[in-house]
């Protein structure tokens, strides 16, 4: 198994190259994974695309079918319509046990800006179900983004990563939202877009003590539906205006392509409400709020994802021995999963090896049998006996190296020497 | 006996490491540097408390009425109490680096400033107490207010530049630093207005006394000019349409520094003839 992530993330990019290289709609993904289809027919494929992160996974069995690096970019480049060149500087790669362990990572929240968030898994299971749905995925991402969601139950498990401010919206308001605002219970709220991300911002803004919730979005009845869990009141599109108007705390987690809260917008807004203050938290990538907005007035505080870096960072180096456990749990599950993808790839050749030795033993013995009919059953029995012995003694010391060259990659060397040796064609 | 031994000397240098103290946890935050800050804080009050005491012993009066020096240490004590109980009420908030440096600007200038009782005292105590009192806490509201504004304008500062906050830099937020400088422009502002109603019945009975005021003196004059400018800041507050926090911390923080700045002039300059001399020397006291 070859497996390969070309990736840009968080801590490599900026927010700006993020959202010019995400795949906001599953329509766009689906998109992606027919065109990755037609240039590599013979890899198998999944893309997670998040606020945080932009990663195309891809495996094939056979390493001369792999794409390469350029090739991957160049898909990229050509999907997004953006010069290569800027994407070669920017875009990072892992292979093999590297990409396996970046992935249970990914996975794990270990490398997410809010560490130990949730919100991940399902991400990562989103992406994995859309592949499926798309037949861009096969046994061999099936296997890894199986294992790499167990792995993230084990972390979540055995750690306690997941205690405490482990979602944006958290962070967010934590550090900002707090600082504007005394109290949250006499605020009115407004999300637009009715998404996982805007779910989980209403059940941390719920706790704060906000009661008056508004959710806009394009689709009216998810907005009725997300309004109705947490006591809310939806709108139609056309009302976005309005209810920004109305609002003290404005979270936007749209998967709209460009910004749905223009300056323009905001300013007529702002003409009619006055400059108080407004607390506006952009989730979306790319941003649902085109940056211009935070310099209309005082009032204004706006914040995207990037903005809470280092508040992250910081939290992240409190929790330095919770994350020295994730990482000791994932560095024995990629070695794990490796030993199985490489035990996986000798099997074949082990059970045809097998196979034909005992094959020819078993016509031998028929051909002695037949030329010694005197035979009792116990002295037959006594020498298949024998010959089986003899097969497996015989077998053991290539057998035996064979699986010792599996501990640390995929010994294709070998194996074709063996076939070679012992002339066993596909 | 003991109360003649504090000097102002003792509280000064209590307070000036309470802010070293206070400063060192920029660099590093510790727990004993947080309870050395609040320990020398507690010891500075203690001795001031004590030299006030041992102040009005000496003149037989309350501190606010025996002279300028006194009155400005009794507005340093205010704060510093103020600031000690917010402190522990709220551990985590940084005050300090705030507050202590009101409380010694005050210190350093009583030194400059008349200690010597002023004459019209004994004629009207009441109304000099009622007076002075108003005009001191009026005065206070404001120099906190103005404090509460530069805190509102650090707050607002970090949260427009998305800076992460400094564990040494915990801020109330921006609507309750809002709200209370609005409370205490409010408040202060017709305190000073009484204040300066009472002065100007005190020159009325002055009249008739052995030491007449005259209503056009300068002090009169300097104190109403002051005044007329806290009460455009009141009344551009109270009827003010929509006004951005920050655009009010930045009037406040402009109405405290021409508050103190008339103030300070008015004493070192010699331009109080009110309310005693304005230095030492010329009241052939002891500095």
């Amino acid at each position: 198994m070859n497996v390969r992530v070309v990736y840009c993330n968080h801590q490599s990019a900026d927010l700006t190259v993020r959202e010019r290289l995400a795949f906001p709609s599953s329509e766009s993904l689906e998109r992606a994974y027919r065109e990755l289809r037609n240039r590599f027919p013979r890899s198998e494929h999944v893309v997670i695309s998040t606020c945080n992160r932009v990663e195309l996974y891809c495996a094939q069995e056979d390493p001369t079918d792999a794409p390469e690096h350029r090739d991957l970019i160049r898909f990229l480049a050509d999907f997004h319509q953006l010069p290569m060149e800027t994407l070669l500087s920017e875009m990072l790669e892992y292979q093999g046990p590297d990409a396996v362990r970046h992935l249970f990572e990914v996975a794990s929240s270990i490398d997410s800006m809010v560490l130990g968030e949730s919100q991940i898994v399902n991400q990562i299971k989103s992406a994995y179900e859309i592949a499926l749905r798309t037949d861009a995925n096969g046994p061999l991402t099936s296997a890894l983004f199986q294992r790499a969601i167990s792995v993230s139950g084990r972390v979540r498990t055995e750690t306690k990563l997941s205690e405490g401010k482990v979602s944006i919206a958290s962070v967010a308001v934590g550090e900002f939202g707090k600082s504007i605002f005394d109290r949250f219970d006499d605020k009115t709220v407004l999300v637009v877009g009715a998404g996982e991300m805007a779910t989980e911002t209403l059940v941390y803004l719920q706790g704060e003590g906000v009661r008056e919730i508004n959710v806009c979005n394009r689709s009216l009845e998810r907005a009725q539906r997300i309004a109705a869990e947490f006591n809310g009141v939806a709108h139609s599109w056309d009302e976005l205006q309005r209810c920004l108007g109305r609002a003290d705390v404005i979270v936007s987690t749209t998967g709209a392509e460009r910004p749905v809260i223009t300056a323009d917008l905001m300013k007529t807004v702002r003409r009619e409400s006055g400059p108080r203050p407004l607390f506006m938290l952009d989730l979306g990538a790319p941003r649902d709020v085109e940056p211009a907005v935070g310099n209309i007035d005082d009032g204004i505080f706006l914040y995207d994802i990037d903005d809470l870096e280092s508040t992250c960072e910081r939290n992240r180096k409190k929790r330095v021995l919770e994350i020295h456990q994730a990482r000791r749990i994932i560095e024995e599950e990629t070695s794990k999963f490796m030993r199985d993808v490489y035990h996986k790839a000798t099997g074949p050749i082990v059970k045809r090896l097998r196979e034909n030795w005992e094959e020819v033993s078993r016509q031998e013995l028929e051909i002695l049998f037949r030329k010694l009919p005197d035979l009792g059953d116990r002295e037959r029995q006594a020498i298949e006996k024998s010959i089986y012995r003899v097969v497996n003694k015989l077998l053991h010391p290539p057998l035996e190296t064979l699986r010792d060259e599996a501990r640390t990659g995929t010994p294709h060397g070998m194996i074709s020497t063996i076939k070679r040796l012992f002339q066993l064609n596909d | 006996m003991f109360l003649h031994n504090v000097s102002l000397i003792c509280f000064l240098c209590s307070y000036l490491v309470a802010l070293a103290l206070e400063l060192t946890q920029f660099v590093r935050r510790t727990t004993a540097a947080r309870i050395g800050t609040l320990l020398f804080g507690v010891a500075g009050f203690v001795a001031h408390t004590t030299y006030l005491l041992g102040r009005s012993q000496l003149h037989d009066l309350p501190p606010l009425l025996s002279s300028t020096y006194d009155w400005m240490l009794v507005s340093a004590w205010l704060a510093m109490a103020l600031y000690l109980g917010v402190q522990l009420w709220s551990p985590k908030l940084s005050l300090g680096i705030f507050a202590i440096p009101i409380v010694l600007m005050l210190i350093g200038v009583a030194p400059f400033t008349s200690r010597v009782p002023i004459p019209q005292v004994s004629q009207m105590r009441w109304w000099s107490m009622l007076h002075a009192s108003l005009w001191s806490i009026g005065i206070l509201g404001i120099l906190l207010a103005c404090l509460a504004s530069l805190m509102y304008l650090v707050q607002h500062y970090r949260l427009k530049s998305k800076q992460v906050e400094l564990p040494a830099l915990h801020l109330l937020s921006l609507e309750r630093l809002s709200r209370i400088n609005w409370w205490l422009v409010v408040v202060s502002v017709p305190l000073q207005t009484l204040g300066m109603a009472t002065g100007l019945w005190m020159i009325y009975l002055s009249k008739k006394g052995e030491h007449p005021v005259d209503l056009l003196s300068s002090t009169v004059v300097i104190n109403a000019v002051m005044w007329v400018v806290m009460a455009l800041l009141f009344g551009w507050m109270l009827g003010a349409k929509n006004p951005t926090g920050r655009l009010v911390a930045f009037r406040t923080i402009l109405g405290c520094l021409f508050m103190v700045l008339t103030l300070l002039a008015m004493k070192i300059g010699s331009a109080d003839i009110i309310h005693g001399f304005s230095s030492p020397q010329q009241a052939g006291g002891n500095p």
